[in-house]
């Protein structure tokens, strides 16, 4: 796998040429949407100065075109944008995959398999709306990964039976595999109940989540800062989380300051770093040759990518092959 | 009247809770401590592979490969105590270290296939002992508080409920490692 030094050199080598085609097409974008997104501006705040006047302010009307306009304007917007995001997904995104490790395949269209979310039981909640791109799959150092985007939704219904969507996860989900038999269901979670209740209470709490398994208390008081662990066997979820396995869990989740999901079932790893974001997307309206941007997207791939490494998942230290 | 009666009902309701709480962190420990004797179980059967294997070439491992054969042998006796087993678990941790760190010294053995697979193996049951010693040490933890801490304690002596004893960290485990040493070697 490359590092970030060498991924500089293929910014500056191999990417920027193709870069400099995809600026211009950018501009064009940029001027067309400001061009249109002027008259839409004029236009409809003249309708709404319009109805304002002759209708007053808690008008439906007004609202109801205020609501319509909005719309609209994404509209106008995605229609322009709609193309630049799939040139920029191919020329810029897809390459930078390719340099990390040639063996990685890259689908910006598609997420992770809904059946990897589910099976790793980190969120409980069933799931109505199941999106995501930029999904990447491999093998790094003999160690299988995938990952994508994720935003998963579920309907609530309000008190006047309306139903709302809201959101159980967004950010990125990675499955790998893990250099260590196991049979059982070892999960990792935030540590809500402890950091917003103290430590005697919250640990009480925790111990009362009887549907994740039984919380196991573990030996490092760092890590149990972060986190509770729930599994169904007390012996294998610390043969799982060795002692430098959990100061590697607890300085990632230091570095990424995001809440992190860990789950251990099936012989798979399921990693949830929730963002609240979607990853590897362009912003319109800032220049592609602007390297500190494309420095972003590398990072987070590369950071991705070498959770086998910073892990150690790639050791082969045990009968494991 | 009332008000006496609602007490005595009380006061019955959390005994039977904190006697229930004890029994069952009293079998999480026995419990677990089926599984660390699980995995030790599977050390000694590896061990004979291991011993057989090296002892042709470690001519000055010969007393350490001895004394590891009659460690296994008392550990496998019927009917050792649970302390007796925790004490020679530690005995045969130290031992079984020294011979893995020797084999570094050994080119034709780090050569030899047999011996890096038994070396990963062992590596492996280490490691699960380890995480059974953990998980044994907090379960004892737990129920040694619950017999010392208020009101437990008092329902724990009338159970004749005793503190157990925790796995020591053996001494490689607990030495950070000594790059300096490392080499000078």
């Amino acid at each position: 796998m490359k590092s970030i030094t060498e991924l500089t050199d293929f910014y500056y080598n191999e990417l920027y040429p193709s870069l400099k085609e995809l600026e211009e097409q950018r501009l064009q974008m940029v001027w067309k949407i400001k061009l249109y997104g002027s008259f839409w501006f004029i236009f409809s705040s003249l309708i709404l100065i319009y109805i304002l006047k002759q209708r007053g302010f808690i008008d439906p009307i007004f609202f109801l075109f205020l609501f319509g306009t909005i719309i609209l304007g994404g509209v106008i917007y995605d229609w322009f944008s709609k193309d630049y995001h799939g040139i920029f997904k191919t020329t810029v995104i897809a390459p930078i995959v390719r340099a990390i490790d040639p063996s990685l395949l890259y689908n910006p269209g598609f997420p992770i398999a809904q059946s990897l979310f589910e099976r790793s039981g980190l969120f409980r909640h069933s799931i109505d709306y199941y999106n995501g791109n930029d999904y990447v799959k491999g093998t790094i150092e003999g160690t299988e990964l995938e990952f994508s985007d994720v935003h998963a939704e579920y309907d609530i219904e309000d008190a006047k039976g309306r139903k709302h969507r809201q959101t159980l996860f967004k950010g990125l989900f990675i499955v790998s595999g893990f250099n260590k038999h196991f049979k059982g269901k070892t999960i990792i979670l935030p540590d809500s109940a402890e950091n917003n209740f103290g430590s005697l209470l919250g640990g009480w709490l925790q111990s009362m989540n009887f549907s994740r398994g039984d919380l196991v208390r573990m030996d490092d008081p760092e890590f149990e800062k972060y986190f509770a662990v729930y599994s169904n066997d007390q012996i294998e979820a610390r043969y799982i989380l060795s002692h430098s396995m959990m100061k590697r869990i607890t300085d990632l989740r230091k570095r990424l300051n995001v809440s992190l999901y860990i789950s251990f079932i099936s012989n798979h790893m399921h990693v949830a770093i929730e963002t609240r974001r979607d990853h590897f997307e362009p912003n319109v309206f800032t220049s592609l040759l602007d390297y500190q941007q494309t420095l972003e997207y590398i990072r987070t791939l590369q950071n991705t990518i070498g959770l086998i490494e910073e892990l150690k998942l790639n050791e082969k230290l045990w009968s494991k092959e | 009247m009332n008000i006496v009666l609602i007490g005595i009902v009380l006061i019955v309701v959390v005994t039977i809770l904190l006697y229930n709480s004890l029994i069952a962190k009293k079998n999480q420990v026995e419990n677990i401590f089926a599984g660390v004797d699980a995995v030790l179980k599977k050390r000694y059967d590896l061990i004979p592979n291991i011993v057989a294997s090296v002892e042709r070439y470690m001519e000055h491992e010969k007393s350490t490969l001895e004394t590891i054969t009659s460690l296994r042998s008392s550990a496998m006796k019927p009917g050792i105590s649970d302390d007796q087993k925790i004490a020679l678990d530690a005995k045969l941790s130290a031992a079984l270290g020294s011979i893995s760190v020797a084999i570094e010294n050994y080119p034709d053995l780090k050569a030899n296939e047999n011996v890096m697979h038994l070396q990963r193996s062992l590596n492996e049951i280490e490691e699960q002992i380890s995480a059974a010693r953990r998980a044994y040490n907090q379960s004892v933890t737990d129920l040694n508080n619950a017999i010392e801490m208020f009101p437990t304690n008092f329902i724990a002596s009338w159970m004749h409920l005793e503190r157990r004893a925790v796995f020591e960290i053996t001494e490689n485990e607990r030495r950070s490692v000594d790059v300096n040493a490392l080499f000078k070697r």
